[in-house]
């Protein structure tokens, strides 16, 4: 199963970034393989307008089973996502990723 | 570090004078963000020496290499925002009308036109009179806010919070519903809703606690300048207990706000109640932050 975070930084110790549109990096994590990539998201960051559906965009090509994040995602880029077949776990922030991979785990985060 | 984010929907309902109160109770605890940057106003309150000028680029803006233009006019007739026309024999970009949208860029035959990063204002990091940092920014002409500026607002003042080591971030949040107001709240740990007793004051107030209901915030309200309408001030307490938002105070129309605020001051500085008021609002805000 891939699990997609918004992450201020590329590794497991990165802190969980609380914004969705506007998010850092996108990190993915496939769990069979064991791996961890992580997508530069400064290109949707610095876009006036319109970021939460520009992200949702990216989201929905990586293709994960599950999203984690913090406050978000907000309206239009939860509408977006509603049409994939994702579970979206929330309130993450404050915790590096390895805590909220484990807190989700645990079922411990919140679903959306 | 803790997040309080101060929201109305509605413009004019105070909340400035408000956010700008606590700013002054909070003194050196907080670094004071103002995000409402389309009518930024927080400065006038809080005197800030403009120590660091920080240029901010956001969107597109056409520019005509004229050694390569054959004035062929096709940008003229593809813009539809009659930002480019013939003048001094040579074709112009007018910088106002400008959108961005780079459309004069791919019908050009001789690749003339390119569109360049367009510098939108300033972002300011300031020492207050309260002895606190603010971020604040302002906009040049025909710029508008956006959930970019706010992000790098916002960012500012949270990195100035930790380096700092300040307890919070005290930010100012802009009118309406819409991306900058979105881009404000993402990472707060309160919000803080000043609205007023008028048909657009609760209109506005129901809007925007849709948008922190979905970021699942915890809120709270100040109704300003109750008593001008009674009737509509008791329709909004019955609605914030519906939402389960608490009323935090109600306070009444009193040109004492005003005329602290001709003078430069916030009406916790001058002799009023509110000063009192706002303290308790203020210790009942940080009471339920999370440690």
């Amino acid at each position: 199963m891939k699990i997609a975070f918004t992450s201020s930084g590329t590794s497991w110790t990165s802190l969980i970034d609380p914004r969705f549109g506007r998010t850092e990096f996108i990190v993915l994590y496939d769990e069979e393989k064991q791996l961890i990539s992580a997508i530069d998201n400064s290109h949707v960051k610095n876009v006036a307008h319109g970021a939460g559906s520009a992200t949702a965009q990216i989201v929905f090509e990586l293709n994960p089973s599950v999203l984690i994040t913090g406050n978000g995602p907000g309206e239009t880029a939860s509408t977006a996502l509603k049409h994939h077949h994702m579970r979206i776990f929330v309130d993450a922030h404050d915790m590096t990723l390895k805590q909220a991979y484990e807190q989700y785990k645990n079922g411990k985060l919140k679903e959306v | 570090m803790n997040e309080i984010v101060i929201l109305s929907g509605k413009g004019g309902t105070g909340k400035t004078s408000i956010t700008a109160s606590l700013a002054v109770l909070a003194g050196n605890d907080a670094v004071i963000a103002d995000c409402d940057v389309d009518a930024a106003n927080m400065h006038l309150l809080l005197n800030p020496d403009f120590g660091t000028t920080i240029e901010f680029f956001s969107g597109e803006l056409a520019v005509i290499n004229q050694k390569q233009c054959t004035r062929c006019r096709k940008c003229e007739d593809a813009c539809r925002f009659n930002a480019i026309g013939y003048a001094d024999k040579k074709m112009q970009v007018i910088p106002i009308d400008c959108e961005g949208c780079g459309y004069c860029e791919i019908v050009c035959p001789t690749r003339a036109i390119t569109m360049s990063e367009r510098k939108s204002g300033n972002v300011f990091i300031s020492n207050t009179k309260a002895g606190s940092k603010m971020v604040h920014a302002r906009l040049d002409i025909g710029a508008e806010n956006s959930g970019k500026l706010v992000a790098r607002v916002k960012n500012e003042a949270r990195s100035l919070a930790v380096a700092g080591n300040k307890a919070f971030v005290i930010i100012d949040g802009a009118p309406g519903i819409g991306c900058p107001v979105v881009s404000s709240l993402a990472g707060a740990n309160y919000v803080l809703l000043v609205t007023e007793p008028t048909m657009s004051g609760l209109h506005d107030l129901k809007r925007i606690c849709a948008v922190i209901r979905k970021f699942r915030i915890k809120a709270g309200c100040i109704i300003n300048k109750w008593d001008l309408n009674e009737k509509k001030t008791t329709e909004i307490k019955q609605f914030l207990q519906n939402e389960q938002i608490e009323q935090l105070t109600d306070i009444p129309y009193d040109i004492r706000f005003t005329n602290a605020m001709t003078k430069g001051k916030t009406i916790v500085e001058v002799p009023s109640p509110y000063r009192q008021i706002l303290h308790r609002i203020w210790n009942e805000i940080k009471s339920q932050l999370p440690k």
